[in-house]
C-alpha cells in the first residue's frame, strides 16, 4: 500500500493538529495579549484604542496593583511551604508496606478530583461565622473570638484562603514524594542504620538529598500553580474584605471583566506571565532540574 | 572485638522456613566464612547478625549480651554489602567519613581517619568524587573503607567480591584477608565461592537449605568432608564420585566398580559388601601405566602448570590432574593409581562419610 503523503517517514502531517490546537489556544491568544495590552477599550467609541506604553507605565504606578502582588507572593511563601513541609511529613508516615496503608493512600487522591470552586464552598460552610466548624473549633479553643469572622475580617481572610489550598492541594505533594520515596533504594537505609544514623540524621544526609530532584519539580508544578491562583479568592471572598484578597490573577480578572479594561487586564496578566516564566526558569537553573 | 554465638537460631518468613535451629559459635579475632549455594539462609543469617532481619526463634549474643531485639545502630557491627550500598549523593570523603560523624568525632579527627582509611585503600585521589564516578572495584574500595574506619566489635561481609572481574577479586581477597590479620576483628564472610572461603577463611560453615552441613578449618573441609556434598562442593576440580561397593580382595578390602579394584586402607574391612561412593581428588591421583583406574581419555585441558585429563572410566567421566609434561593427544588410554589414604569413603544411600 503506498501512504504517500501520509508516510510515517513524513511526520509533518502527524504533527498538524497539535500545532492546530497550540496556534488556536495558545500561541493566537499570547500574541493577541501582547498587542491588546498596547490598547485599551474606549467605551464611548466601543472600540479599542492604541494608547501606547500607557498601561504598562499605569501598572507600574498602580498601588492595588503593587498591594496584589504583596499577596500573591505572601500566599505563594505559605501556601507552597505549608504543602511541601506536610506533605513530605505525610509521606513519610504513609512510606510503609503495613497493612492497611495502601488505602490510605488511595484515598489521598480523593481531594485532588474535587473542582478548587467546590472546595471553596466547602470552606466557605467550615469558616462560616454563624456555624462553622473551624469557626466553632477556635472559638472552643479560645484562639479567635466568633465576634471575628475568618473570610471577613482583613488579617485573618486571606489565611482562611489559604487552608482550602493547603488542604486540597498537600495530598497532591504526598503522592508525589511517595512515588519518590518508595523508588529510592533500601541499601544506603540499611547502611546508614549500621552506620549509627538516627532518623533524623538518616532523613536529612540521605533522603533529602536523593529526593532533592523529586521535591524541586513538585515545587515547581505547584509553585506555579500557586501564583496563578484564582477559583478560592473568586469564590470564598471575591477579594475582599476591601481588597485585602486580591491575588494579581483576580486583580486582572476585576479589570477585565468588572471594569472592562481589556487592555489593563492583559498588561496585568502579561505581567503575571513574566514574573512566572523569569521565576520558575531562575529556579530550574539553580535546583538543576532536568526533565 | 567480640565471639558471636547463636543458639537455636531459627528464621522463618510465614510457612517457609529457612533457618532451622542452627547453633554456631564465632570466636573472637576469627575469620569465619558462610559458605554455600544461593537459598540456603546463609545471608539470611548474616542479616539478622546485623539486625536487618528479625529473629524468628532462637537466641544470638554478640559479646555475651543477646541482641536479639537490639537495634542495628546499637549492635556496633560494620557491613560491607554485596551491591556496596555506597550513600549516592554523597563523596566518597563523606561516605567514609558519615559513621564518624554520626559518632560526634571532631572535624579533624574524621579527616584523618578518612585519609588513613583512603591510603590503605589507594583511594585518595578519588575521595571527592561521588559513587557514580568510581568503577565497580573503587566502589568495593569505598564501602571496605566504610567498614574499616569504624573499629566495630564484629564486621560482616556479604558477597563483597561477586560483582568484581577474576583479577580483581583474586587481588581484593588477599586485601580483605591483610585487613583482618591488622585489624584482628571478628569477621563473619558470607560467599557461594568456596575458593574465597577456602583461601580467607581460619573457619569454613557449609550451609545447605537452612541448616549446618559442616563446620571447620578449611582444610577439615578438604581433606575430611564430612558428606559426599561437602566434598563435591569443596575443591576444582570437583571430586570423582564413584558408586561400587567395598568387597574383600584376598585378606584386604577394596573399592570395586565394574571391574575396577582399588585398594582400600585396612580399616575398611569391617565394611565389607557395603553400597558405596567413592570420592577422588582429581589431585590425588597420579600417573601409574598399572594403575587400577583406566581409560581412554577424550579431552586434555592445559591449564598452565598442570593438565587436566577427562577419562572415561567404566562409562563414567572421571577427572584427573597432572603435572604438563604428561600432556598427551586425547584418545590414548591412561591409568592413574591412588593412594589408599586418600580415598573418601560414603555411604551410597545417606551420604555420610564412612569414618574408621
Amino acid at each position: 500500500m503506498k501512504l504517500g503523503v501520509l508516510s510515517p517517514d513524513r511526520p509533518f502531517i502527524w504533527m498538524l493538529p497539535l500545532i492546530a490546537i497550540l496556534i488556536a489556544f495558545t500561541i493566537i491568544p499570547l500574541f493577541y495579549n501582547i498587542w491588546l495590552s498596547f490598547h485599551e477599550y474606549a467605551p464611548f467609541k466601543r472600540a479599542l484604542e492604541p494608547v501606547g506604553l500607557k498601561n504598562w507605565s499605569l501598572l507600574l504606578s498602580d498601588e492595588r496593583m503593587w498591594e496584589a502582588l504583596g499577596t500573591t507572593i505572601l500566599y505563594f511563601v505559605v501556601v507552597l511551604t505549608a504543602e511541601v513541609v506536610l506533605g513530605m511529613g505525610i509521606a513519610l508516615l504513609l512510606d510503609t508496606e503495613e497493612f492497611g496503608f495502601g488505602f490510605l493512600r488511595t484515598v489521598l487522591t480523593l481531594t485532588l478530583v474535587v473542582p478548587p470552586a467546590i472546595v471553596g464552598m466547602m470552606y466557605l460552610l467550615i469558616e462560616d461565622p454563624e456555624f462553622g466548624v473551624l469557626t466553632y473549633v477556635l472559638d472552643a479553643a479560645g484562639l479567635l473570638d466568633k465576634a471575628t469572622p475568618i473570610l471577613s475580617t482583613a488579617s485573618t481572610a486571606l489565611w482562611g484562603v489559604m487552608l482550602a489550598d493547603i488542604w486540597q492541594w498537600t495530598p497532591f505533594m504526598v503522592l508525589i514524594f511517595l512515588a519518590g520515596l518508595r523508588s529510592l533504594p533500601p541499601e544506603p537505609y540499611e547502611a546508614a542504620m549500621l552506620d549509627g544514623a538516627s532518623a533524623v540524621m538518616t532523613f536529612r544526609r540521605i533522603t533529602l538529598p536523593l529526593l532533592n530532584k523529586v521535591i524541586a519539580v513538585a515545587i515547581l508544578i505547584r509553585g506555579i500553580d500557586v501564583f496563578r491562583m484564582f477559583d478560592y479568592v473568586f469564590v470564598m471572598t471575591s477579594g475582599g474584605p476591601g481588597t485585602s484578597t486580591y491575588t494579581l490573577s483576580l486583580y486582572a480578572w476585576q479589570q477585565t471583566f468588572s471594569f472592562i479594561k481589556w487592555g489593563y487586564g492583559a498588561t496585568l496578566s502579561l505581567f503575571t506571565l513574566a514574573i512566572i516564566l523569569i521565576v520558575a526558569n531562575l529556579f530550574i537553573y539553580i535546583a538543576k532540574v532536568r526533565w | 572485638m567480640a565471639t558471636v554465638e547463636y543458639r537455636r537460631i531459627g528464621k522463618s518468613y510465614g510457612a517457609v522456613e529457612v533457618l532451622k535451629e542452627l547453633d554456631l559459635t564465632v570466636e573472637d579475632g576469627t575469620f569465619v566464612v558462610l559458605l554455600g549455594a544461593s537459598g540456603c539462609g546463609k545471608t539470611t543469617l548474616l542479616r539478622m547478625t546485623a539486625g536487618l532481619e528479625t529473629i524468628s526463634a532462637g537466641e544470638l549474643s554478640i559479646d555475651g549480651k543477646v541482641v536479639n531485639t537490639v537495634h542495628p545502630r546499637d549492635r556496633d557491627v560494620a557491613m560491607v554489602f554485596q551491591n556496596y550500598a555506597l550513600y549516592p549523593t554523597m563523596t566518597v570523603r563523606e561516605n567514609i567519613g558519615f559513621s564518624l560523624e554520626v559518632a560526634k568525632k571532631s572535624k579533624a579527627e574524621v579527616a584523618e581517619m578518612v585519609e588513613n582509611a583512603a591510603r590503605v585503600l589507594n583511594l585518595t585521589e578519588y575521595l571527592d568524587r561521588k559513587p557514580a564516578a568510581l568503577s565497580g572495584g573503587q566502589r568495593q574500595r569505598v564501602a571496605m573503607g566504610r567498614a574499616m574506619v569504624r573499629n566495630a566489635k564484629v564486621f560482616l561481609f556479604d558477597e563483597p567480591l561477586s560483582n568484581l572481574d577474576a583479577k580483581l577479586r583474586a587481588h581484593m581477597r588477599v586485601e580483605i584477608r591483610q585487613l583482618h590479620n591488622r585489624l584482628g576483628a571478628t569477621t563473619i564472610y558470607v560467599t557461594h565461592d568456596q575458593i574465597e572461603a577456602m583461601t580467607m577463611a581460619d573457619r569454613i560453615v557449609l550451609m545447605k537449605d537452612g541448616s549446618i552441613v559442616q563446620e571447620g578449618s578449611p582444610d577439615d573441609l578438604y581433606d575430611r568432608p564430612n558428606s559426599l556434598f561437602v566434598a563435591e562442593f569443596i575443591g576444582t576440580p570437583q571430586i570423582n564420585s564413584l558408586e561400587g561397593r567395598i568387597v574383600d580382595d584376598g585378606g584386604s578390602p577394596a573399592f570395586e566398580t565394574g571391574g575396577i579394584h582399588v585398594a582400600l586402607p585396612a580399616g575398611y574391612g569391617a565394611h565389607t559388601g557395603r553400597r558405596v561412593i567413592c570420592g577422588i581428588r582429581p589431585s590425588d591421583v597420579t600417573l601409574d601405566p598399572d594403575g587400577p583406574l583406566r581409560g581412554t581419555m577424550s579431552i586434555a585441558e592445559k591449564t598452565g602448570a598442570d593438565v587436566q585429563f577427562y577419562v572415561d572410566i567404566d562409562g563414567r567421566e572421571f577427572v584427573a590432574v597432572a603435572p604438563r609434561a604428561s600432556y598427551v593427544s586425547a584418545g590414548t588410554t591412561l591409568a592413574f593409581a591412588v593412594a589408599p589414604e586418600k580415598l573418601h569413603m560414603f555411604d551410597a544411600e545417606t551420604g555420610r562419610r564412612i569414618e574408621l
